[in-house]
């Protein structure tokens, strides 16, 4: 029956988990934003309302300028994302390619890596002394610096382009092959079955990857602040606008956030429109089959494969060998030692310290509170559910950079100072992450079964005590599996943390943008190496625990 | 043992009105089955019994104790599910013995227990599997198991056999009306199928509309329904749009079909003449003798042949009937295109109001 679950309702610990799920909203995300909202919309001096911000914001060319950056950089990222994706998926998928599995940690460790390493490698190779930019000039050819909208473009969809290619693959591979041969089998040729069949049936799991190439490039903070140089796009813009120190304007950087916001939340909803408007249902008879290529046709392939993930590996790589290179200060000397990470350990342990220590409390957090905010999300439709549940979805749409303006204001001041503290860094981590946490928990329930749990409950056992002992341990692989990549995720955190972090509270991600920025690369690279290093191991956790869904955990996270 | 009471319930979902005036009294050790389509109405009754939703209006007895207020993990019913709902994660043991441990048996009964109750369902020795281990029908079973080991107040079932085979669901059937039997346990049945709930039941309640149609033992039920839904749900009916005539003979009136002519039993209270008539395709005979039968005549559409019996399609002067034939011999289908003749007793046909589907019972009383 579709009105399980309807019936009138006793209190009970679900209705108390509702409350908890109401509170840490209304502190954690209403109260800041609220205040993000009210410096953009008052007068600094006078404290009326006021939309003095937005007017400037459309009448000066230097804010204007930032929001075009934004978009272009933004579209040209998911249109790379969309070259780089799908040729990669279709090739993966329908012939065979060896060491396709291979491709596919590598493209998924890339997605996962900290949002600045690529920027920061490419950098190193491409920057102003960068070594193979150096290189080239001696040989005669002279390139730029990479610095500005290449830079950004690169290093962005060289990260995000597995969303697309991950997406897709996914779809191909539940295509139903008897579509395909259909489609041959009335005379259409290959190239004609493609785009006018297979194309047209992937296509909603194409836009979805590349409207999330979109989001993550446009909320990108690391990126541009290592490799944009002056090229300001909105993040960095309201980064800068609040912590400048010649002009700190608060309302400027609220209304920079919200105009942020906006866009996100029209990708959003562009994208529910889309998913929504085309499914085909899949009655999966006959799987998709590889076909082997042989000759000049497979060479192509495997070199279109290669490169791509290459080149998606290649700043990652360089990271790795760069932080065994011996290391002068900021100079990179002759031949190989662990001198960084003897730097790393013995100059900063505590950094090194909180990042573990922080994301893993936040990810304790995130397991429990998103479990149990997801049961009732996916269990209890009560009224109150109803309307927690889109706001439990707000940190999706809420840009790092924006989260920490608003945290920064609403927390430090009476009734929470806790800027400076442990524990906003947690909370930062916690509020990120949780909309993907309870997302991934309710839908993990809508696979088992609500008779399991009446039959607990029937039998005797309290809504409480049922859940422990029927929902839990049969909910137990799919929150672990969310757990790592929570961890992994708030590991690399930095577009939030950065506004939030005082010397105590310093994290690697925080130290690898301030190495960087000093110059001190061997250190950078160091520290970027375990936070790589941690989220391969966490990759690989992922998978022994979860198999091959946990792949694709990764991709709907 | 304890009896169930189930006084002027409502349910509402919504604006939808699940439930209405159902008033409803199962005895000790009474084997009740709640009979209705997809719908209507009659699995969300076997839920406010066990607890899992709360009615508008009314009252739910078990014993002398209501239980409105009582949440489901307190209501003591054993409820056996339609996808078994077995967990996953247990092993046969463990699923047995999941309420017995809530219940904070010792170790010692919980064993006990849980091997008498899988013995009694014929699955000794599969303590140690695992659920995905065992067949559909086996893990119905240790669904039954797990919730008569509890010896609870009531056993309700939600069409605990709708997943299995066919073959599988007449054992089953079978199995659960003999462990019924055996332990003595009020049970209330829910399924949508009419035979198995003519086989298995004490008393039948049949539910359409979210209202409880008629209750009545299986043959009663069966032989004389209380309106059209109840006559055209619980076995094959044929249904003839008619008018009634003049008097026939003693407690006999004309009915006039379409084309055809029918002597039927004068219904006691009615005051009009729109009625339907309904006859059964096995009470129509093939002798001819008797002169207080009606006969017709027809020619043969089709038929199928399904063993014990022979079912045929005949075109009555435009009216198209479907008639049995019991333990047909070789030669006694007809072909199609032939013409044919059958007989109704005036008794076997039951009248219903046209307007309401209320049933018109003759002066006579049962027919």
């Amino acid at each position: 029956m579709n009105t399980r679950g309807t019936g009138t309702r006793r209190f009970d610990i679900w209705t108390l988990v509702t409350l908890g799920g109401f509170a840490l909203v209304l502190i954690f995300l209403i109260y800041p934003l609220a205040d993000v909202f009210q410096y953009s919309f008052t007068d600094k001096e006078t404290g009326a309302l006021s939309l003095a911000n937005w007017a400037e914001f459309l009448s000066r060319k230097y804010y204007l300028k930032a929001f075009i950056h934004s978009m272009f950089v933004a579209v040209s990222t998911t249109g790379l994302c969309l070259l780089f994706g799908i040729p990669l998926a279709f090739f993966t998928t329908r012939y065979r390619i060896r060491g396709s599995a291979l491709l596919n940690t590598v493209a998924v460790l890339a997605l996962l890596s900290p949002p600045f390493i690529g920027a920061y490698s490419w950098v190193t190779m491409l920057g102003r002394n960068g070594f193979l930019r150096v290189a080239l000039a001696s040989a005669g050819i002279d390139l730029p610096p990479i610095y500005g909208p290449i830079g950004i473009i690169l290093a962005d969809s060289l990260q995000y382009f597995p969303f697309v290619s991950l997406m897709t693959a996914g779809a191909l591979t539940t295509i139903d092959r008897s579509l395909e041969e259909a489609s041959e089998n009335l005379g259409a040729s290959s190239a004609r079955t493609f785009f006018r069949v297979t194309l047209p049936l992937v296509l909603p799991s194409v836009t979805g990857g590349a409207l999330i190439s979109f989001m993550m490039s446009l909320s990108n903070f690391g990126t541009p602040m290592i490799i944009g140089g002056n090229y300001l796009v909105l993040p960095t813009l309201a980064y800068n606008l609040f912590t400048s120190e010649i002009a700190e304007r608060p309302g400027m950087a609220s209304t920079v956030s919200l105009i942020l916001m906006l866009c996100a939340t029209g990708v959003i909803a562009l994208q529910q429109w889309a998913s929504s408007r085309r499914k085909y249902a899949s009655m999966l008879v006959n799987r998709p089959v590889r076909k082997s290529l042989s000759g000049a046709a497979s060479c192509l392939a495997h070199l279109v494969c290669y490169a791509i993930v290459g080149l998606a590996a290649l700043p990652l790589a360089v990271v790795v060998f760069f932080s065994f290179r011996n290391t002068n200060g900021p100079v990179f000397t002759p031949g190989f030692s662990l001198e960084s990470y003897r730097m790393i350990f013995f100059d900063v342990p505590k950094t090194v310290a909180n990042s573990f220590l922080y994301s893993l409390v936040a990810v304790v957090l995130i397991a429990l509170v998103g479990t149990l905010l997801g049961f009732i999300v996916a269990r209890r439709r009560t009224m109150a559910v109803k309307v927690l549940d889109p706001l439990l979805m707000v940190p999706y749409i809420v840009p790092g950079t924006v989260l920490g303006i608003g945290y920064i204001v609403a927390f430090n001041r009476k009734p929470f100072f806790l800027v400076g503290t442990a524990t906003i860094m947690i909370m930062t981590y916690f509020i990120r992450r949780l909309p993907y946490s309870v997302r991934s928990a309710a839908s993990i329930l809508k696979q088992i079964d609500p008779a399991l749990e009446e039959a607990g409950i029937n039998l005797g056992s309290a809504p409480g005590r049922t859940f422990r002992t029927v929902t839990l341990p049969l909910m137990k692989a799919g929150i672990v599996s969310g757990a790592i990549m929570s961890w992994v995720t708030s590991m690399n955190e930095l577009s939030a943390s950065i506004l939030l972090y005082v010397g105590r509270t310093m994290t690697m991600p925080i130290k690898v943008y301030l190495s960087v920025l000093d110059g001190f690369f061997g250190t950078a690279s160091a520290m970027s190496t375990i936070l790589l290093a941690v989220t391969g191991i966490a990759l690989y956790l992922v998978n022994r625990w979860a198999g091959k869904s946990g792949t694709s955990a990764v991709v709907a996270s | 043992m304890t009896n169930i009471r189930i006084v002027d319930l409502e349910k509402r979902f919504g604006d939808v009105k699940a439930l209405a005036d159902v008033n409803v009294s199962v005895g000790k050790g009474e084997f009740f089955t709640l009979l209705g389509p997809s719908g209507c109405g009659k699995t969300t009754l076997l839920r406010i019994i066990a607890g899992f939703y709360r009615q508008e209006k009314g009252e739910v007895w078990l014993g002398d104790e209501r239980v409105d207020d009582v949440p489901a993990h307190r209501r003591d019913t054993g409820m056996v599910f339609q996808n078994y709902a077995v967990f996953p994660h247990m092993t046969v043991f463990e699923n047995v013995a999941y309420g017995l441990r809530v219940r904070k048996l010792p170790k010692a009964d919980i064993e006990r227990r849980v091997a008498a109750s899988l013995r009694t369902v014929h699955l000794e020795g599969y303590e140690k599997r695992t659920p995905d281990q065992l067949s559909g029908g086996q893990q119905q079973r240790v669904g039954l198991a797990r919730a008569m080991v509890i010896e609870p107040r009531v056993l309700l079932f939600d069409e605990p056999l709708s997943n299995l085979d066919a073959k599988l669901r007449v054992e089953m059937r079978d199995e659960i009306r003999a462990v019924q039997k055996q332990l003595g346990i009020t049970t209330v049945y829910v399924t949508h199928d009419q035979e198995e709930a003519l086989v298995i039941s004490d008393r039948i309640a049949v539910v359409s509309g979210g209202r409880i149609q008629q209750v009545g033992a299986p043959w009663d039920v069966y032989k004389d329904p209380a309106n059209l839904f109840v006559a055209s749900f619980v076995g094959k009916v044929n249904l003839l749009d008619a008018e009634l005539g003049a008097q026939a003979g003693p407690g006999l009136r004309w009915a006039k079909a379409g084309a055809l002519e029918l002597m039927v039993p004068a219904p006691a209270d009615f005051a009009g003449t729109a009625v339907k008539i309904a006859f059964r395709p096995e009470d129509a005979f093939e002798d001819l003798d008797a002169g207080t039968r009606n006969t017709l005549n027809g020619r043969v559409e089709g038929s199928s042949f399904l063993g014990t019996v022979a079912s045929i399609d005949i075109d009555c002067a435009g009216t198209r009937l479907v008639i049995e034939r019991h333990r047909p011999r070789a030669g006694d289908i007809p072909a199609p295109g032939a013409e044919t003749h059958f007989a109704l007793a005036p008794e076997a046909l039951m009248l219903f109001d046209a307007a309401t589907g209320a049933r018109l019972r003759s002066a006579g009383g049962e027919a």
